[in-house]
Formats: structure tokens, sequence, C-alpha cells
């Protein structure tokens, strides 16, 4: 952690930009955790919810001139609304599992095309983030290191308090809901109301990544915040990691960020050959270690989880 | 006033009726058997009960209010647990950390959640195991995990389904030492189960189902002797 703070002043200009990725990921991650990882429920359309962040904090700025330091809580509760929405109408008809999955995928979808098609948001062109002048006020900086130590910093608040979840009643509701959810109602968890707490945090912390992208990037569009790399994005890390962890997410983007950087370095010029040696490397650690990462240190060491 | 009380309870699935018109009064302090062929309704009655089902008609009053309708989470909150017939432990969970599951109901403070938790897991015998995973215990030791982590919500009446089916007679002996001792803790029983010996000795009252409709309700040796009760667990006689 002190590395992670006291290093990348030094590192260069790329380390430093692979290094923001890999903070970014991790933090998508860990906000997909709560819900995919946690509460079971494996949301496969969290582009939703970063979209809605992204969009919301950057129309606010364009629009109303909103700094994008408030407004990202704005798309955050945005988010979390729709989040609760589209939780409460597939949790109470009991949509499990991969049905559960496929109507996050169509929100999402459903997001991306209305974008696509609304000329009042930009449609196609997509918006473009004022960025020329450094404001830090307005979520606007200089270089990159600002931005570092922006996500780092909600990255380690977002660890935190996956952290204190899984150690308080909503941790242990939502491992009982994961784990069986007949028997978790018959021990009084209220398997509804644990997964739609689990449901708005996680959609609320995802939109506040999709406001950073925003702010990063200076630029978004329907494809690219709404689309489905995002929402694979969100869930690799947790998976690969290790879901239902607190670290797995942090581990899994610290592999699989660079991994995917190297790959597209190591097949520059062939496109999309990259793409198919990290998918192979997926299905290699996905078959070979099905409970991620820390779950493979865990049964190393021999511990009893 | 009783503590559960149940009044022409019937329940359909579609042309099939399980449970048909059943009453079945529960007081305070007692231990209640409901016995009958399999397939006879025990366990239809008992997801009725637990809110894992909602009756086609007829009334479920816990503690002199109905609780028909209710989720099966406010059921225990209420302070009516219940078991599984097929063991149902949060396989990824430690021991304790399933009974703190139950816990939580009655204690938000995860230390003192811990605390109840670790008290219960003592009390059923478990505490050797108390950090394995739920997924490494025995047969045995999971009927146990069940009513540890049933009474960990405090409840004033435990349902449990089975909770001696596949064991061997020495755990029989230590299910049927646990559910006394469960009873001197002042909590009432309602228990579903095959092992003969063991519902006899233990049940103050018992009531045959058959057919999903009541067919005997007395005391055990009374039970044993109904005629009709000998004819649908042997068969009538040529």
């Amino acid at each position: 952690m002190a590395a992670l703070i006291a290093l990348p002043p030094l590192l260069p200009k790329y380390h430093l930009e692979v290094l923001i990725s890999v903070v970014f990921w991790a933090y998508l991650g860990i906000a997909w955790n709560l819900l995919g990882g946690y509460a079971g429920q494996f949301s496969f359309g969290h582009a939703a919810f970063f979209g809605i962040g992204a969009y919301t904090s950057t129309l606010l700025l364009l629009q109303a001139g909103l700094t994008p330091w408030v407004g990202m809580f704005v798309g955050g509760g945005l988010a979390a609304t729709f989040g609760l929405f589209e939780g409460y109408l597939s949790f109470r008809y009991g949509l499990k599992g991969p049905y559960f999955s496929l109507v996050t995928l169509a929100f999402a979808e459903m997001l991306r095309v209305v974008s696509l098609n609304t000329k009042a948001v930009g449609s196609s062109l997509g918006l473009v983030v004022p960025s020329a002048t450094a404001a830090p006020a307005m979520f606007m900086f200089s270089g990159k290191l600002p931005f570092y130590y922006v996500i780092l910093a909600m990255g380690a608040l977002a660890l935190g308090l996956t952290w204190r979840i899984g150690r308080a009643r909503l941790g242990f509701s939502l491992a009982a809901v994961r784990e069986n959810e007949d028997a978790a109602e018959a021990a009084g968890v209220d398997a509804l109301a644990a997964k739609l707490r689990a449901m708005a945090l996680s959609s609320f912390l995802t939109a506040l990544g999709g406001t950073f992208y925003a702010q990063y990037f200076a630029y978004i569009d329907p494809t690219i915040t709404f689309g489905p790399s995002v929402s694979i994005g969100a869930l690799l890390p947790a998976i690969v990691g290790g879901a239902g962890t607190v670290l797995g997410p942090v581990l899994g983007s610290f592999v699989l960020t660079p991994l995917s950087e190297l790959t597209r370095y190591a097949l520059r010029g062939r496109a999309g050959a990259d793409i198919m040696l990290y998918g192979a490397v997926l299905v290699l650690v996905i078959s070979f270690l099905p409970q991620g990462l820390v779950g493979f240190v865990r049964a190393r060491r021999g511990g009893a989880r | 006033m009783s503590l559960l009380e149940m009044t022409a309870l019937t329940k359909r699935f579609g042309g099939l009726t399980a449970v048909s018109n059943f009453d079945l009064r529960l007081d305070a302090g007692e231990i209640v058997g409901l016995i009958g062929p399999n397939g006879a309704g025990k366990t239809t009655a008992f997801h009725l009960i637990a809110g894992f089902h909602e009756p086609t008609s007829g009334e479920i009053r816990f503690k002199g209010a109905s609780i028909v309708g209710f989720k099966p989470h406010a059921i225990c909150q209420l302070g009516l647990a219940r078991t599984f017939q097929i063991v149902q432990p949060f396989a990824g969970l430690t021991v304790t950390e399933n009974v703190m599951v139950g816990a939580f109901n009655r204690e938000r403070d995860a230390a003192a959640a811990r605390r109840l938790a670790t008290e219960i897991v003592d009390f059923v015998g478990l505490s050797p195991r108390r950090d394995m995973p739920a997924r490494s215990l025995t047969l045995s030791d999971r009927k146990r995990l069940e009513m540890a982590r049933g009474l960990a919500t405090r409840p004033e009446l435990l349902l449990l389904d089975e909770a001696m089916s596949g064991l061997n007679p020495t755990e029989i002996d230590g299910i049927i030492g646990l559910i006394r001792l469960i009873h001197a803790r002042g909590i009432s029983l309602l228990i579903i189960e095959h092992v003969m010996q063991a519902i006899m000795a233990l049940s103050h009252r018992l009531v045959v189902l058959h057919h999903g409709e009541k067919l005997a309700e007395g005391t055990p040796s009374e039970v044993a002797r109904d005629r009709r009760v000998i004819e649908a667990y042997l068969g009538e006689e040529p």
C-alpha cells in the first residue's frame, strides 16, 4: 500500500497509465464483487450503472456547469435507483443465476441503444468533456498523477466498505443468500432486502467509476460506457481474483490488466490476436482456479476457507 | 391461547390436495409429533407453517396472530424456526458463521452475534468443529448444525423435519438427548419423524396425517393402538 502511494510520481508516463488502469479495473471489480461475489448475483450488465454515472455527471457539467465532484454522486444516486428497479423486477419474480445475468445484460444494452439514438445525449458521437485547463474543483487535472490518486482513494474507500460489510450482519446475510436462499430465509434473513442492498451499493459505486472514466479520458460514447466490455471488465478481476473475497478483485486486476497490456503490445499489428490470447489465458485461469487466485492461495496454505 | 393453531388448513397443487382441512393445536411447552406414511403431507404442512408455501385456504395463528402470507424470514423473526429434512447448510461458511446468520436476528452487533453463536454451537455439541466449513461435516453433525442455526434465532417454537433420518442408532440417541435439552430450555417443538421409537419417546402428543388429512390424534400409546393408524402404515388385514 505504501508503495502504491509513494512510487507513482517516479514512474514513466506509460507505466503510470497502466497502473491507473490496474487500479481503475480493480475499483470496478470491487464494486461488482459486492453484488456478484458477496451476494452471488452474477450481473452481466454493470455497464448500465457505469454509463449512468458517466453520462449524468458529464451532462450536468456540460449543461449546468455542475462540478463532477457533485455530479458523480447524483449519478451514483440515479444508478442506485436504476439498480433497485432492475433488482426488484428480477428478484421479486425469483429470477436467479443466468436469468438474472440476462436481465442485467438486457438493461445495459437497452440503455446503450437508447443513448445511441438520443440526440440530447450526443447519440453515437458521444460527449467531449472539457479538459484543456486544469481545474481541480471541476475534477480536471493536468497530467495523470492526480487522477491516479483519485482512483486510488476511491479504490481504498470501496475496499474498506467491502471489508466492513463482510464482517457485519449484511455480509453474513449476503453469504447465506448466496449459499442457499431458502435456508437463509428460514434463518430469518430477508433475502430480497439483502440482495437489493447489495444491488444499490454496487451500482452506486460503479457509477462513481463512470464519472472517473469520463473525467480521465475526457470523452464518452454509448458503446464505450454502456457496452459489454465494461460489464465484462468489471466482473473479470473479481472472478479471476476470487469472487466474494475482499482482496480478490484487487489481485485479479493486478494480474489481468498488465496481462492485457502485454498481449496487446506483444501482438501489435495483428488486430484481435491479443484478445484471443487474453481469452485463452482466462479460460485456463477459470478452468484451473475456479475459486480464483485468493481461493488458490488459501487452499495452498491449508486454511479452512 | 395456543402457541400454534391451524384451522381447516388446505393446500392444493393443481389437482393434488397435499393437505386437506387440517386442524392442529400446539400449546407452549409441548412436544408434538407429526407422523404419517411417505407422501402424507407432513413436509407440506411444515412449509405452510414456516411460510414457504401459502395455504390455499385455512388459517395459521402463531401466538394468537395470523401468519398466513408472511415470508419465511418474518415468521422466523416472530420466534418460529425450522430445520430442513434435507439438510441445507451454508456449505462455504464455517460452523460458527452458519449459526451467526441466525444469531444476527437477535444481536445486531457482530461480536455479540458471534458470542451467541459460539454458545449455541457449544450447546449442540459442535464446538470441536466450530471453525470447519459446513461442507466437511458428517450427516449427523449437519443435522445438529441445522438445529443450531434455528436455535440461534431464539425461537419459541422449533419445527424439526426428520432430524434423525439417515443416522445410526448411536447418533439417533444423541439427537434424542439434544431434543430433550432443547425442550428443557423452554422451547416447544413440532417434530416430523419416521424413527418410531424416538418420536414415541419424545412426543407428548402425536398427530397422524394420511393422504393430507388428519387420521388420528392422541398420546403415543393411544395412537399406537389406533386401528386406522395401523391400517395406514401396514395396510388392511385381508
